[in-house]
């Protein structure tokens, strides 16, 4: 669906954007990932057309990407705004309009839309009316009402309830069920975790991870194992021979916990489970794979390591 | 349509459907109307009668002031003497507005006094002593001549060398026209300064709530600050042609029902005729007493559709230069605070452009005039005054050249502000500096 080649982008002595590629496919969400100033708003602005890359081309369905091909994107910048004086019914018109559409087709998608969030009233009430959360979702509204065949969605769960958060959510996955291709640059790695396919990972203007995210997950265990158990937590560590060490504990109630338990050498999970069979009541067992949170963390500080040395 | 024009629309419904638009759009032709008829009643003025009594003891005007009675004079006699202060404060003498003293040395010393109770107008005091003269001439010519009073004034009369502009013979004050070109001049400069803080409000409230980001998504920079512009001027003419409008209606109501006598050719030519037949200032005035200035000026000597024909030219073109400055500012202020001291070097610029006004009306045709009518920061306002002054035969091109000029000057402007506009759009946060702006017009 979308290819980034390459691209590189300074603004003055500010390196943004090194040598960036990677590709998003069609009908996947796409999560990109990077802490504050890591150059994914630029890497967004690159990809809508609004500034153009130093070097490096962006591809869209094999075609260099050119502005005829913005009517079938759609756009939620982070810090987005609307006319405080405009009604809802309005806004939609002119955002609209501006992106190709005839005014039937504005006026049947807008009915769709205020109907699927069960906000018909609104149509006629002045942005500044609404609160903030309400916002949200016309800015939502506007960046699908053209049916995009991508969307691009810098933070779209910021300022939202939970309620509306997961309302977006299962929007959005609706929407990737129907085809559509999202990418998601988002801070809220839960969200992440929970409905990106694939994530690309940008710090200091360079692209440090890429990759699906169970596998990125798999790629960063620590054998680590997670046991949740009732019995005595002297004879869970007393069961314990030399293969293993009690990392962590966590105490659930006075005969029940979770112990962190890391594997040693040739030692297996099934060795783990064997030794404690007949010691500890084992409730459940599992590897401890990190979260994307962690995995993030990780590699930025991996990243702030190597430059310090 | 395409999508400035879209833009355009947008921002042409937003100003037309606020309230201070619809307001200094309605309102402020009204307020126009409501000066001009001011001083068409000021001009008026002159019409106040006066009475006035005259202390002759020694009945040397023979109660006599002169052969023809005059509508805004009234004279009386007193054959006593009245001193000032009786005259100011005893309840019979309140009828009178002056006093004019004469006494039994005043064929000798030829020097009187006149008392008022108010100031008296210019025309007021030129036809009182204009009068008095007169008829003391007549007394005096009788004494101590024996000349005929006709003959005798004839002789008197001074001979006289006018000087009169050889393109100009008859004199018809262009001054006075001048400064109604620096009124349409200034009325240019007004409407682009209110728009073009419009245009700069407009982009940088557009910067603040992140809007810009979402409609630079749609549309090419160069598009939207074109449409912005585009739809700001419209409504800038939009709300001329409605000035123009009701102005123009209300001066044609005003001299068709409340100063029907205006466009009466018994009054209003008295001047003229006087005029041409070469009559002395004062007798300019008796024979005008009805004579309003102001009036003529507005009603016959404005050539309204041609100053109105430019009038639209110029801000057009002067909007598209002006307005390149403000766009550049509003995209290059990284908060809607920021940046405010920019527009004080416009204001600079317009201040500029009210003085070359100013000049203009006063040397048309110097040097420094013709360099002013090329600049384009002063093209407008020089321009409109010498088109109502009227531009010699032959001279004509300077004005076309002029506008020329500003119309290359916009377009390199808004080439220039385009490049700004582009690179700073999208800067927030910073604090605006002259480096900031020269770096972004740089850059492609």
């Amino acid at each position: 669906m979308l290819e980034i080649q390459n691209i590189s982008r300074s603004f003055y002595r500010n390196r943004a954007l090194e040598d960036v590629s990677f590709s998003v496919r069609e009908g996947e969400i796409f999560g990109l990932l990077g802490p504050n100033g890591a150059g994914k708003t630029t890497l967004i602005r690159i990809i809508n057309q609004i500034i153009e890359p130093d070097t490096g081309v962006v591809r869209f369905r094999k075609d260099l990407m050119n502005r005829r091909h913005l009517s079938q994107i759609g756009y939620l910048p982070e810090e987005r705004g609307l006319y405080k004086t405009m009604t809802v019914q309005g806004h939609a018109e002119f955002l609209g309009k501006l992106r190709g559409m005839s005014a039937r087709d504005i006026r049947k998608n807008l009915n769709y839309w205020l109907e699927h969030f069960s906000i018909e009233d609104w149509r006629k009430k002045r942005i500044e009316e609404l609160s903030k959360g309400m916002a949200q979702k016309v800015q939502f509204i506007c960046t699908v009402l053209h049916q995009p065949e991508l969307l691009i969605l810098d933070e779209p769960f910021s300022g939202f309830d939970p309620i509306n958060t997961e309302l977006i959510r299962k929007e959005l996955i609706r929407m990737r069920n129907d085809g559509k291709t999202i990418i998601l640059s988002s801070h809220n790695m839960r969200s992440v975790e929970e409905i990106c396919d694939r994530v690309v990972l940008i710090d200091r203007a360079r692209k440090v991870m890429e990759g699906r995210v169970s596998e990125l997950r798999e790629a960063g265990r620590t054998g680590h194992f997670k046991v949740q158990f009732r019995g005595n937590m002297i004879a869970f560590v007393n069961a314990l021979w030399i293969g293993f060490e009690l990392v962590d504990k966590e105490i659930l109630a006075d005969d029940r916990f979770i112990a962190t338990v890391a594997v040693r050498g040739e030692s297996s999970f099934d060795d783990l489970l064997k030794t404690l069979i007949g010691q500890v009541r084992i409730e459940a067992a599992w590897e401890e794979l990190p979260s994307m949170e962690q995995l993030f963390i990780r590699k930025i500080n991996e990243g702030k390591e190597s430059e310090h040395e | 349509m395409n999508k400035s024009g879209i833009v355009a629309w947008r921002e042409l419904r937003e100003r037309t459907a606020s309230r201070s638009f619809l307001l200094v759009t309605f309102i402020g032709p009204l307020l126009v109307l409501g000066i001009i008829y001011s001083l068409f009643a000021i001009g008026g003025k002159t019409k106040t009668h006066w009475n006035v009594l005259i202390t002759d003891p020694a009945n040397i005007m023979d109660h006599k002031v002169m052969a023809s009675e005059n509508k805004a004079m009234t004279y009386s006699f007193a054959d006593n003497y009245i001193e000032v202060e009786e005259f100011a404060n005893a309840k019979k003498y309140r009828q009178y507005d002056a006093m004019v003293e004469i006494n039994e040395k005043i064929l000798g010393n030829k020097s009187g006094f006149v008392f008022y109770r108010e100031e008296p107008s210019e025309r007021i005091r030129i036809l009182i002593r204009y009068q008095m003269e007169r008829r003391l001439e007549e007394v005096m010519v009788g004494q101590f001549t024996n000349l005929d009073i006709n003959k005798f004034r004839q002789i008197k009369q001074p001979v006289t060398f006018a000087f009169r502009n050889a393109y100009d013979p008859k004199g018809e004050s262009p001054v006075v026209q001048g400064w109604v070109g620096f009124v349409f001049g200034a009325l240019i400069f007004l409407f682009i300064f209110l728009f073009g803080m419009t245009i700069l409000r407009s982009v940088t409230r557009e910067k603040a709530n992140r809007v810009i980001e979402v409609l630079l998504a749609s549309i090419r920079p160069n598009q939207l600050m074109l449409g912005k512009i585009t739809g700001i001027g419209i409504s800038a003419l939009l709300q001329m042609l409605v000035w123009i409008l009701v102005i123009g209606s209300g001066l044609y109501l005003m001299r068709e029902t409340l100063f029907p006598d205006f466009g009466d050719a018994a009054n209003m030519d008295l001047m003229q005729a006087a005029t041409a037949r070469g009559d002395s200032y004062a007798e300019r005035y008796f024979s005008a007493v009805e004579y309003n200035e102001f009036v003529e000026l507005i009603y016959n000597r404005i050539r309204f559709g041609i100053m109105l024909f430019y009038f639209v030219l110029f801000f057009v073109v002067a909007y598209l230069f002006y307005g390149a400055f403000f766009v550049s500012i509003g995209a290059s202020m990284g908060s809607e605070s920021d940046g405010q001291q920019f527009v004080f070097p416009l204001i600079l610029l317009f201040l500029l452009g009210l003085y070359a006004g100013y000049h203009t009306v006063y040397y048309p045709t110097d040097e420094l005039t013709t360099w002013m009518q090329y600049l384009p920061f002063t093209a407008p306002m020089v321009s409109m005054v010498r088109l109502s002054m009227g531009y010699r035969v032959g001279t004509e091109y300077e004005l076309y050249l002029s506008l020329f000029i500003l119309l290359v000057s916009a377009l390199g402007m808004l080439a220039l502000s385009n490049r700004v506009f582009t690179n700073g759009v999208l800067q927030f946060g910073h604090r605006l500096r002259v480096r900031h702006i020269v770096r972004w017009m740089k850059k492609n």
